[in-house]
């Protein structure tokens, strides 16, 4: 065993005393210069925004029309796309808080938590597969991901949510729901084969714990592992004290897969290791929370009652959940801020220390914090004090605004002068990812199916790309109709990302993500307008539209109101119909069987085959339309 | 596991500063002729010195090649064959439980090659008359006794799963030469089934424009290059042209954000890689000369000949890395049989292999291309079953050519029967450091923000270039 120096001691003011370590502290809302955007604040964080945008001689964005804002509002908290008749109706209703009809109504659809629950998933490292070389299945990780999409759809408190997913078994043993939550600890990579368990137990509780300090609090403990943390206050004893909460509820069987937590009493000590080698335990370390955030100095003691929970987990999810807890509520709602307006108040999500971006608004931040628990921890209501402020209605560019004039000119002052959009002076553009881009064009093409929970399904993969998997390892979904459902139903394999969803930049799941990346690559193109699913879509897409419409004129006008929304300009309408014209009269590769692979499904017993091609494009083109690719 | 903490960073705003290192990475991502001018970033990016070799092909032979039967000669280990490993070599970890079975001799006899004398078997004969072009690593060694860890490992620097590839690095670092192809092309076994799957060539928390592209030979190179079928050429092109005239008009100059103008640009790319690629890739204009070199006339080379020449046309083409990978689940994994094993797969490769590095000669590609062979670990010197072995992390053989690399000799060694490696040994990020050096970077230097963590290749464990390779 080996000894290492005692702990270093948290005199470095500068580390203790780093904003996100200090207590949350709500300050009385701003007061306003009594200018043309003085009614402009709609709930508090409007205060805030719209201060910080005065303070650097800005104005907000005109408001984004209606058509713009229930699109931008349905795919932010569904997923999906308004139907026709929703931004109708949308449209036509001027009643007093039309707008947030909408937003309960969404807020209250089942949909919300499928969507929801992709970002959480980010998170979680979610995956239904161990990963390494058998990439074997866990077959009971979906009842977490079901369990997360419920949660989120019933609003469980923040709080419930945290405590649940750490310990859920040992605060409500009965719970079987609240036993699934705990497998969120185990979500990671495992090698169940690898020669030395004692190795593989270290990785997993190792992960573990760094994860959760990543996840809940914004901590990246990862560093102190092997040594001290360079730029945080946090030990490496302190990292292993975090772990050893853990310890007995990790046991591991070679070869056998493990998703939940099981606690079990034991009496086995635990170690700092060494330059975090598994082989070399250092001095002993109890269980116990770092000392930069244990003001209280609170103490972790094993459960003297009770025969099967050492409760220490228990002590950890209330600690983290505490009121006080200065990092627990900021580090939720900047996650949620960055789920609607594109990037967190803190740009660096699962980072609040030192190492990590300080608040754009600080005291936005903190009143938002405080706001979260003053709710009971809902975060539907933190969503729909998001989604309702003027800041989110705020047009994303002079072209989709209710204001011609002037909008042009904020709009250049807004690029120019918050390029990054800190300050938020403008609605930020964003593209889709995968798993929304796929969904909508199910939904355009008529076929997505709506049908919850479940074990994973698998769609058909193109040869290429089963072949570097193992035999089996991507067994398809024998109902087709399954095929179609929304993107967080498929299987989610850890060594092989559904590649629709990985072009997009979907995270592998072996760590956690905070946030994901936005490529433009030239493949994503080509995905688009080649695959097999897109062609799908667009062949039933077609074959929708083509049902009544009896003129290309109509054809056009339909398709491209059911993709973008609106209705097409004259200069597009001349355009669309001159391609469809040439479209048609070229003559296809000659070769019957491959040209009835193009046609529209149904194809309409009165049209020609041949030329009927054109239209199935016309709608394949409308999906690589940004327009359509982006929230407005 | 660790990763090492390094100096603050000043905060970039990270939106923009990974949108250009995307916009910048060549085909698998957008070079925006506008957007280059304006900030001055370039699709290729300076290495930070004179960089030795431009190009990388990575012979990568999956299930792990027994150095002891191939390119590592050990006359103790035919003295003592039969008995178990003398005391003196300790206790050993090993996968299957091998440590007290037998020692087994070489099942092929070694002899000196070309004019350099470099010891070679005879499961190599075509590979052994270009013996004066390789510089054997003797003295390799990893971590792990496990297959999908040592892959990640070779590939990614450390045994646990998520981290960027090698390539991905390189990509990332150097960027591509050529706009309208990936920086990183994989090639792999068309019988599947890599141990550690496609994460061997993942971007881990590199963005996604930098993992490698899978590619093979043939009509389908790249997944979804084609349109479907029964859309013709001329179709495809009334598409694009539709598209991108409808994106102008609805998002005008004044409007059109970077991110917007290099989403436009890549489906001008799409379209040109949908032109280019096949030519790239086709065989057929090989002359029959060069075809015989890689063994195309032979069916059992028929196969990995080529992938092996696809991989000289792409780094031609200015392709940064291609790896080209033998063996399907099982390849390399003599557990049971070494001689019918690696008989099988040395005939599969002897011959494109020579013949690669004879026509990267000719052609004057073999100076600043750097070839690489190796698998993820090597064998036991121990019997397994009778006469297979078991894998060995903790010694083992590489080999490097071209990139001006002296050929004709082996560095370091391992003990004398070939268990574990002994004098001047290379471990597995001691190899990426020196791989990182023959292209210009200094590995210490080539490096990634991730969840607070400064990440590179070689992790937070110090490195050696291993200078003898150099001279």
């Amino acid at each position: 065993m080996e000894h290492v120096v005692a702990q270093p001691s948290l005199t470095n003011n500068e580390q203790t005393e780093h904003w996100s370590f200090l207590p949350i502290q709500v300050k009385p809302l701003p007061k306003l210069v009594q200018d043309v955007d003085a009614s402009w604040p709609r709930n508090g964080i409007d205060f805030w925004v719209l201060s910080e945008m005065k303070k650097n001689g800005l104005r907000p964005m005109p408001q984004a029309p209606r058509r713009i804002l229930i699109r931008r509002l349905k795919l932010d908290l569904l997923g999906l796309l308004p139907t026709t008749e929703e931004i109708r109706e949308f449209e036509a209703d001027e009643s007093q808080g039309a707008y947030e009809k909408w937003v309960n109504r969404f807020l209250s659809s089942p949909r919300y938590g499928e969507r929801q629950a992709l970002r959480w998933l980010d998170l979680a490292r979610f995956a239904e597969t161990d990963g390494f070389e058998h990439d074997k299945i866990r077959a009971q990780a979906w009842r977490y991901r079901d369990w997360v999409v419920q949660s989120l759809n019933q609003d469980l408190p923040y709080d419930l949510f945290v405590k649940f997913q750490l310990a859920g078994d040992e605060l409500v043993p009965d719970n079987q729901a609240a036993q699934i939550a705990t497998m969120f600890c185990m979500s990671g990579p495992d090698m169940p084969d690898i020669n030395s368990q004692a190795e593989r137990r270290h990785f997993l509780l190792n992960e573990m714990t760094s994860t959760m300090g990543g996840v809940f609090l914004a901590l990246q403990l990862g560093c102190a592992q092997c040594h001290d943390h360079k730029y945080d206050p946090v030990s490496q004893e302190e990292f292993y004290q975090l772990r050893a909460i853990f310890q007995s509820a990790v046991h591991v069987k070679k070869n056998q897969s493990i998703s939940q937590l099981e606690e079990k009493r034991s009496y086995e000590k635990s170690y700092l290791m060494v330059r975090g080698d598994y082989q070399r335990p250092g001095v002993e370390v109890f269980p116990g929370f770092p000392r930069v955030l244990n003001k209280e100095e609170e103490v972790i003691k094993d459960n003297p009652s009770n025969e099967s929970f050492t409760g220490r987990r228990s002590q950890l999810a209330n600690w983290i959940t505490g009121p006080d807890h200065p990092l627990t509520t900021r580090v939720l709602v900047n996650r949620l801020w960055q789920d609607h307006f594109g990037a967190g108040l803190v740009t660096t999500p699962s980072d609040f220390g030192h190492m990590g971006s300080r608040p754009s608004h600080p005291n936005l931040l903190d009143w938002l914090a405080a706001e979260l628990v003053r709710a009971n921890w809902s975060m539907k209501h933190m969503r729909y004090l998001m989604v309702t402020s003027s800041a989110y209605r705020q047009a994303s560019s002079p072209r989709f605004s209710v204001e011609a004039v002037g909008s042009r000119q904020r709009w250049k002052e807004s690029k120019g002068r918050d390029p990054e959009n800190r300050l938020i002076s403008r609605y930020p553009r964003r593209r889709l990812d995968g798993e929304i881009l796929r969904d909508c064009m199910l939904q355009i093409s008529g076929t997505l199916n709506f049908k919850m929970s479940g074990p994973g399904i698998r769609p058909p993969l193109s040869e290429e790309i089963a072949q570097t998997l193992l035999k089996d390892q991507w067994l398809v979904t024998t109902e087709e109709e399954e095929h179609t459902r929304r993107s967080v139903y498929v299987f989610s394999r850890r060594n092989l990302r559904y590649p629709f969803f990985e072009i997009f930049d979907r995270p592998d799941a072996n760590h956690s993500c905070p946030k994901r990346n936005t490529s433009v690559t030239a493949p994503q193109a080509l995905v688009l307008l080649n695959s097999q699913f897109s062609l799908a879509c667009a062949r039933r897409f077609a074959g929708r539209v083509l049902r009544d419409s009896p003129s290309d004129e109509l054809f056009v006008r339909r398709a491209f109101r059911l993709a973008v929304g609106r209705e097409i300009r004259d200069n597009e309408r001349v355009k669309s119909l001159d391609y469809l014209e040439k479209q048609k009269m070229q003559k296809g590769g000659g070769n019957k069987k491959r040209d009835r692979s193009s046609y529209p499904l149904p194809l309409p017993e009165t049209m020609p085959p041949g030329p009927s091609i054109a239209y199935t494009q016309y709608c394949l083109v409308l999906f690589n339309l940004l327009e359509f690719c982006y929230s407005p | 596991m660790s990763q090492k903490c390094t100096s603050k960073q000043e905060a970039e705003p990270v939106s923009r500063r990974q949108f250009l290192l995307t916009a910048g990475q060549g085909a698998g991502a957008i070079a925006l002729a506008g957007l280059r001018e304006k900030t001055g970033e370039s699709a290729f990016r300076k290495p930070h010195f004179q960089p030795r070799a431009k190009n990388v092909i990575w012979l990568f032979m999956h299930g792990g090649p027994s150095h002891v039967d191939l390119f590592d000669p050990k006359p103790e280990l035919i003295r003592h064959s039969g008995q178990p490993v003398p005391d003196s070599f300790g206790e050993v970890m090993t996968r299957r439980d091998v440590g007290n079975n037998p020692l087994l001799a070489p099942v092929k006899p070694f002899f000196p090659r070309g004019k350099s004398g470099l010891e070679i078997s005879d499961f190599l004969p075509r590979i052994s008359e270009c013996a004066d072009d390789l510089c054997v690593i003797r003295s390799m060694h990893g971590d792990s006794v496990n297959h999908p860890q040592s892959v990640y490992q070779m590939n990614t620097g450390t045994t646990l799963m998520g981290n960027p590839s090698v390539g991905s690095w390189l990509a990332y670092g150097l960027g591509s030469e050529n706009n309208n192809m990936p920086a990183f092309v994989v090639l792999p076994d068309p019988g599947g089934g890599l141990k550690g799957g496609p994460p061997a060539w993942g971007n881990g928390y590199l963005p996604a424009s930098y993992q490698g592209v899978t590619m093979r030979p043939g009509k389908t190179p790249i997944l979804d290059l084609q349109p479907s079928a029964g859309i013709t050429f001329e179709q495809q092109e009334r598409n694009i042209s539709l598209l991108r005239s409808l994106n102008h008009q609805f998002f005008n100059d004044s409007e059109r954000d970077d991110e917007l103008g290099a989403r436009i640009a890549a489906y001008e790319l799409a379209f040109r890689m949908q032109m280019e690629a096949p030519g790239i890739v086709s065989l057929d204009q090989e002359s029959q000369h060069t075809q015989r070199l890689y063994g195309l006339d032979n069916p059992q080379n028929f196969e990995f000949g080529r992938r092996c020449l696809l991989a000289r046309r792409l780094v031609e083409q200015g392709v940064r890395i291609v790896q080209v990978y033998s063996g399907d689940t099982g390849g390399w994994d003599a557990h049971r049989n070494v001689l019918d094993n690696h008989g099988k797969y040395c005939r599969q490769i002897d011959v494109p292999v020579a013949g690669l590095l004879k026509d990267l000669r000719q052609r004057g590609l073999l100076d600043h291309t750097l070839v690489i062979w190796g698998g993820e670990f090597g064998r036991m010197p121990m019997s397994e079953q009778g006469k297979g072995r078991d894998h060995n992390p903790w010694g083992y053989s590489c080999w490097m050519a071209g990139a001006g690399i002296r050929g004709g000799r082996a560095i370091g060694s391992t003990d004398p029967i070939g268990l574990r490696a002994m004098e001047n040994k290379v471990h597995v990020r001691d190899f990426h450091a020196t791989i990182l050096h023959l292209l210009g970077i200094d590995y210490r230097r080539l490096s990634f923000r991730h969840n607070g963590l400064e990440k590179r290749l070689t992790g937070p464990d110090r490195a050696r270039v291993v200078r003898e390779i150099l001279t």
